[in-house]
């Protein structure tokens, strides 16, 4: 419960520093737009980013603010401060977090670096409700223009009819309609070149994965979390591109030199749920038995787990419509249940690790569904219990490191077995 | 026995409709949530069941769900594991909140014995792309219909479901609007067996019946009716004790804004040559449910309650982790306390500790 047990998560390639001074440039650029009067838009990354590009719009996205706030363990003040507003401790901490920041009558300074006040809102309820509900009370709270973007959830597996297709397109035109109206110049031929980018981006995040594959693993989700960034706020942009071009040819170098993240890797973990943003440290924590979390769910919250063939800049709203309803994050699990045991085999996972955060409506139903999937389809156990990992006032750090020594000893012990 | 009882009997012992109708070897289809169309079930000749919970306790369902996912889902999972819905032929559920699309992704997986079926609506209102869509999701829905049930489903068929069940919600209308008088006809918790009896009930049956309770009742007054009129929203309440409560405390619920009364009668269909989009446009045409955009439509007609059944106050009643009222609530709280006071209070489906909601409602309405 005190900030004492908590600790930055230690990250082994020199790509996540450029990655982190990207998070500042993104900020910076929005605040500087902000100062020149452009209107700053708030939305969520399951809202094509590809967009936002295509329309030169200044966007803040609901599930990277709250990351940046958390990781200098502010969560809870900003949480307090919803809470004061009527929000119960059973919605979202993530969008409690982000609503006590919007409506806070003052911010740390640090947090003043990232932080533009909104002028429009674009909302949505893909994946889950809090996106779309959360968002209308900052609406309120600052009186702006509110946008609601509906996402049909996936009933379809891998094979989305047109017709769903084509009604995802309207709303995202519509979207795009509306941003017209608030002073945006739309271009299409941005919006293609975006398309082609992002392309590009998940091809890259495909081969950075197939490097991350190797063992002993030349990458931890510790990194992975922060490498995971371009996904969310990059897409369809060059510098996303060039940073993991970056970080590819990086971790060809370590696969290439054997040189893993442990010495003496032997346990191999996969972290589902939201890891503790405010203790990243946590993840390094099993490090002392030499495991290593491998990879991490979160690091596809908002894509990157799709095809990058079913891009077509040609058709690019079809394509990002496609994408988008595709997405393993949707609240159908029958995506999400496939890619994480295809996970689990590709990486080589022992071990799946399901870290509940009460307040989500959406992850937490999948754990049962993945756990049973996992075990059956590769035999790999999975451990399950309590971490909020956005509000720090949740956080116990006896309990969560019991929860993770006795899984990965018995682990050790069934390998030695 | 007068018909306040019938409805009372059939709320408390819905076996025997069930028994009854499946007697000739007809099919029952479950359901949960206002965007299964009952009309198109109905038309294929197959009796629409909605699913309700009990306040047992949850047994099997917490291995399945987490304990932060909506109570009242989990005890209706927690009834399809125990094969409490054995019943059913069919289940089918629709795009509403995370809990309910979960419940699909869990029922589909681990209850063999009912096939499960999702209806994907839109949950943006007034909106023809949207409309389109939920037409050809519908159409899905009503050949998985015939084909259940191996009736043809005819554009009659289809108008004169939508005929009968029209009839049900202007009855049950008229006779909610009992409660507009200054001392209501029929208490809130009477109301509410009432409107769920006729929920569980073949419409047939249940529409000679509404119309035998409106003229037993409709020169009545109910005891006790001098305390403050409340209006009583939320999440599900499929069960009277939380109305009975605040009734015991004092407090005449004039009007109930819930799933199991009047989001299910406050509208009926327009006028349309094609029933397939009277349906589509019944359903896209007006926001009840929480989950739905735009939620200014739900404010609005919030306000017309309070106003036509001359509300004091308003008491949210939220189920522990029902995102769309808890966020509703607190998005709403201000704006409603312009208007008249309005008390939030978390409830477990199962009514444990209802001795602390007691002493909370006692102060509101005392303070009302």
């Amino acid at each position: 419960m005190t900030t004492k047990v908590t600790a930055p998560g230690k990250k082994s390639l020199q790509t996540s520093l450029e990655i982190g001074k990207a998070v500042k440039a993104y900020y910076a650029n929005i605040k500087e737009a902000k100062e020149k009067g452009v209107p700053v838009i708030w939305s969520y990354g399951l809202i094509p980013r590809e967009i936002f590009n295509a329309l030169d719009a200044p966007a803040i996205y609901l599930e990277h603010l709250p990351v940046v706030i958390g990781t200098k363990q502010l969560s809870g003040h900003y949480i307090q401060i919803a809470e004061e507003e009527g929000f119960s401790r059973d919605v979202c901490a993530f969008h409690r977090c982000f609503l006590g920041c919007a409506v806070a009558k003052e911010r740390e300074p640090y947090l003043e670096k990232f932080f533009a006040p909104p002028d429009i809102i674009v909302a949505t309820n893909l994946p889950c409700m809090s996106e779309s509900k959360s968002f209308l009370y900052v609406a309120d709270h600052y009186g702006i223009p509110y946008h609601f973007v509906d996402a049909p959830i996936n009933t379809w597996g891998s094979d989305i009819p047109d017709y769903a297709v084509e009604y995802y397109v309207d709303q995202l035109q519509g979207a795009i309609d509306f941003l017209v109206e608030h002073g945006f110049n739309y271009n299409r031929d941005k919006l293609k070149e975006s398309v082609c980018l992002s392309k590009r981006l998940v091809e890259l995040w495909n081969e950075i994965d197939g490097y991350r594959k190797a063992v002993p693993s030349p990458m931890s989700s510790v990194d992975g979390f922060t490498a995971c960034y371009p996904l969310v706020s990059l897409a369809g942009t060059q510098l996303g591109v060039t940073l993991y071009e970056n970080l590819l040819e990086e971790l060809k170098q370590k696969v290439a030199n054997k040189e893993g993240v442990l010495d003496n890797e032997k346990l191999r973990l996969m972290w589902f749920g939201v890891p503790p943003v405010y203790n990243m440290g946590l993840l390094n924590y099993v490090e002392k038995y030499d495991a290593v979390v491998v990879k991490s769910m979160v690091e596809y919250i908002v894509g990157g787990a799709y095809d990058p063939s079913i891009m077509d800049p040609e058709r690019p709203l079809e394509s990002l419509a496609y994408k988008s309803l595709v997405d393993i994050i949707n609240p159908t699990s029958e995506n999400m249940v496939d890619f994480v045991v295809k996970t689990v085999k590709e990486f080589k996972i022992d071990g799946l690790i399901g870290s509940v955060k009460r307040s989500c409506g959406l992850l937490p139903g999948y754990m049962r569904l993945i756990k049973d999937a996992v075990y059956q389809e590769v035999g790999i156990p999975t451990s399950i219990f309590d971490l909020d990992g956005m509000d720090i006032r949740e956080y116990d750090d006896v309990t969560s490191k019991a929860n993770l020594d006795s899984f990965v000893e018995s682990l050790l012990a069934s390998k030695r077995k | 026995m007068g018909t306040l009882e019938t409805m009372k009997d059939i709320f408390d012992n819905p076996n025997k409709i069930i028994e009854e109708w499946k007697k000739d070897g007809r099919k029952v289809v479950g359901h949960r949530c206002m965007y299964v169309p009952e009309e198109i079930i109905h038309a294929a000749g197959m009796l629409p069941y909605p699913t309700f919970g009990t306040p047992e306790p949850i047994k099997k369902a917490d291995s399945y769900f987490q304990p932060c996912a909506c109570e009242f889902v989990r005890n209706l999972f927690d009834l399809a594991l125990d094969k409490k819905f054995g019943f059913l032929d069919s289940m089918v559920l629709c795009n509403t909140c995370d809990a309910v699309r979960h419940l699909y992704n869990m029922w589909d997986t681990y209850v063999d014995s009912v096939p499960c079926y999702m209806v994907n609506n839109p949950q943006k209102m007034y909106d023809e792309s949207g409309f389109k869509f939920y037409r050809m999701e519908l159409e899905k829905f009503k050949k998985l219909m015939e084909d259940l049930s191996g009736n043809k489903i005819t554009d009659e068929s289809l108008k004169k479901s939508i005929e009968l069940y029209d009839e049900t919600r202007k009855l049950l209308k008229e006779l909610n609007d009992l409660r507009k008088r200054d001392i209501p006809a029929i208490s809130g918790s009477e109301f509410l067996v009432t409107s769920m009896a006729s929920m569980l009930m073949p419409k047939e049956k249940a529409n000679p019946l509404l119309r035998k309770l409106i003229d037993e009742v409709k020169n009545r007054e109910i005891k006790n009716a001098d305390g403050p009129r409340i209006l009583l929203t939320g999440s599900i309440i499929d069960n009277p004790t939380l109305i009975e409560l605040v009734e015991d405390m004092g407090g005449v619920v004039a009007v109930d804004d819930l799933c199991t009364s009047a989001k299910y009668f406050w509208y009926t269909t327009k006028p349309n040559n094609d029933p397939m989009d009277a349906i589509v446009r019944f359903n896209l045409e007006r926001t009840l449910c929480a989950c739905a955009h735009p939620s200014e439509d739900r404010y609005d007609y919030l306000q017309e309650l309070i106003r036509e059944f001359n509300v004091d106050g308003i008491i949210y009643f939220n189920i522990k982790y029902c995102h769309p009222f808890v966020y509703e609530s607190a998005i709403f709280r201000k704006k409603l306390e312009e208007e008249v006071p309005t008390l939030t209070l978390e409830v477990d489906h199962s009514l444990s500790g209802l001795g602390q909601l007691k002493t909370r409602v006692q102060a509101f309405i005392e303070m009302l």
